[in-house]
């Protein structure tokens, strides 16, 4: 089976551009914990099957940039999406 | 806004940002490509940003991001262009593809995306417009958004008077 690694780099970059910006304000009271990044990637893995993968890619039934930027994402934030501390403004 | 929103809209945000990368990612057999891509995933932010406020979204958009990611965009479709003219003679020239021969195939290596269709270098093309739009459309927003808030603060200040 030939796997394209084209789209899974590309994709994954992309989001892990994307998860790094994910900086929960800590005075704004909402909370995201591991349980919303968990149901999204379940629901990214049945959007991904049901997008199905491009046209003339025959190596796996699945959006594969899709399940790529998902995870990218998620890496970002772990890697990077610390909690934001609001800015002290200096009279 | 809504609890409900407040709870959904960050999840969804997500979904339909992976949603704009796969259509950047597709841009060169499907419809979409760059900038549909990259308004998609700018569609994700402007989502965030008008449920949670300026302040409050998940999404930190801090004006050395939003310039360096565009920079990031611009410089890479220059130098996509440069080498092409580098290689070949032509500004833009399709290096990964190679169609007139006349680039040496370690080069020819190099620019060739890895997928089924021999694309050679649209899909970097895309993925630079794509990050290129996708900061210049939230940033539009974001300064709206920050304009808006400016103007309400100065309202609620007492007017001092002229003497």
């Amino acid at each position: 089976m030939i796997v394209y690694i084209g789209p899974l780099v590309l994709g994954f970059i992309l989001g892990f551009i994307l998860g790094t910006r994910i900086r929960i304000n800590s005075e704004s009271g909402l909370e995201f914990g591991a349980s919303i990044y968990l149901i999204f990637l379940i629901i990214a893995f049945i959007v991904a099957y049901l997008l199905g993968p491009f046209p003339y890619y025959k190596d796996i039934p699945l959006a594969n940039g899709f399940i790529a930027a998902a995870i990218g994402i998620i890496m970002g934030k772990l890697l990077f999406g610390r909690a934001k501390n609001p800015q002290k403004v200096e009279d | 806004m809504s609890t409900i929103l407040k709870i959904f809209v960050f999840p969804a945000a997500l979904v339909v940002m992976c949603l704009g990368v796969l259509t950047i990612l597709g841009g060169h057999i499907t419809p979409g490509g760059g900038f549909q891509g990259g308004a998609m995933i700018a569609a994700g932010f402007i989502f965030c940003l008008i449920v949670y406020g300026l302040k409050e979204s998940p999404f930190d958009l801090s004006h050395d991001f939003l310039s360096a990611i565009e920079s990031i965009g611009a410089l890479g479709y220059v130098f996509l262009g440069l080498a092409g003219l580098l290689f070949s003679g032509f500004y833009l020239y399709n290096l990964g593809v190679d169609i007139y021969h006349i680039v040496p195939t370690s080069i020819q290596t190099i620019f060739n995306y890895s997928d089924p269709t021999n694309a050679g270098i649209l899909p970097y093309l895309n993925f630079v417009v794509g990050l290129k739009v996708m900061v210049g459309l939230s940033a539009i927003v974001y300064a709206f958004l920050a304009f808006r808030e400016y103007g309400e603060e100065a309202v609620d200040e007492p007017i001092e008077e002229i003497e």
